[in-house]
């Protein structure tokens, strides 16, 4: 395909010459290969944009209208390092159960699915990081906020209250 | 006179032509896409299910977070990024050659206490990093220099957006101390910067 005839056609001298083993090599398969590997090289460039996640946070100079959430609806989460803690309730109170779960499919996700389920759209969800926790915890437990589809979380500094709740627990 | 015929075309084409750009172009891809700007420490961003891009149309102030927990600060608008040396270097009263204006514009990130400016500032991006001098802004409450970068930038560029890249081993805390930073400047809206995963079902 890639070769171009060299004779011209004359055929002066009339003696019969061995044939020459042509030089042209047939580049299309060359070609296409060399197409092929901009083309992977343009797209995984271009793809390795990294996405952000999107964290609103309230207004500390404004005197704040603290907005009203029943306590029923509300649950206080706390992320560490490899595990989760949950209740419901006030850390003070002595009846508060504080519970464990993981960050797996069937840890929190489950949870919080099922608290929503129950309470509606009116389901609150308390971050207070534990002091152990690493930032990745925390991007992980909002991810499960935006895959469980809830939208009412507040981001709080954890208190003696929890943390001394953590350390009765012995969990 | 002799008739003169058509002088027939020949249907293949020379393709050495084509094959030439087709190999410059794929090495010109393959050594853009080596030759990243070098990062003064290497951050691996969580994932996420976000699909949501990193709006760069304002410019972006990147508050990166090592895994160790040292601050580093860089940003995409030139303008900004000039400003900040310009104060910065007022109020530690350093008087900015050529060469440090050189190296400041070369290197991505701002990561050092302000007292080590001059020496940071008189060498190389490449001797810095090698030398172990990106020791990160200092952020905390009796020296919050994080603080002062930031207002100079916004100062430059209002409109700059604020993105936090931390990496997913560092501790919440450090996390926690540059966004309670921010809000004290009124900066309330964060892009966290993540890597894209799959959205489970």
């Amino acid at each position: 395909m890639a070769e171009i005839s060299q004779d011209g056609g004359g055929k002066k001298g009339g003696k019969k010459r061995s044939k020459k083993a042509s030089t042209k090599i047939d580049m299309t398969p060359m070609v296409d290969l060399g197409f092929l590997l901009i083309t992977f090289f343009m797209l995984t460039t271009t793809l390795a944009k990294p996405v952000v996640m999107q964290l609103n946070m309230p207004d500390k100079t404004e005197k704040e209208e603290k907005s009203e959430v029943k306590m029923s609806e509300t649950l206080t989460v706390i992320p560490d390092a490899e595990k989760v803690y949950y209740y419901q309730g006030l850390p003070t109170d002595a009846a508060t159960q504080l519970l464990k779960t993981d960050y797996s499919n069937k840890g929190i996700r489950t949870i919080l699915f099922d608290m929503k389920k129950r309470i509606g759209d009116n389901f609150t969800i308390v971050i207070k990081a534990a002091k152990g926790a690493k930032y990745k915890n925390m991007v992980d437990l909002l991810d499960e906020c935006a895959i469980t589809g809830n939208k009412r979380y507040a981001i709080l500094e954890i208190d003696p209250a929890t943390e001394g709740l953590i350390k009765k627990s012995g969990l | 006179m002799p008739k003169v015929k058509a002088k027939r075309q020949s249907v293949s084409l020379d393709m050495t032509a084509m094959c030439d750009v087709a190999f410059l172009l794929l090495t010109f891809f393959m050594l853009t896409a080596k030759f990243k700007p070098e990062e003064a420490v290497t951050i691996t961003p969580p994932s996420s299910i976000s699909e949501k891009p990193l709006p760069t149309k304002d410019g972006i102030l990147t508050v990166s977070v090592g895994p160790d927990g040292a601050i580093f600060l860089g940003t995409d608008d030139a303008t900004a990024k000039s400003a900040m040396l310009e104060r910065m270097a007022n109020r530690m009263g350093i008087a900015i050659t050529p060469q440090m204006q050189k190296n400041y514009n070369a290197s991505e990130l701002v990561g050092y206490p302000a007292g080590a400016m001059r020496q940071v500032l008189g060498m190389t991006p490449s001797d810095v990093k090698a030398k172990g001098l990106m020791k990160g802004i200092p952020c905390d409450s009796a020296n919050n220099e994080l603080f002062l970068w930031v207002s100079y930038a916004k100062i430059a560029n209002p409109a700059l957006k604020v993105a936090i890249k931390g990496d997913a081993n560092s501790n919440y805390k450090v996390f926690n101390q540059v966004v309670g930073t921010l809000q004290e400047q009124n900066i309330n809206t964060f892009q966290l910067i993540t890597s894209p995963e799959g959205k489970p079902q």
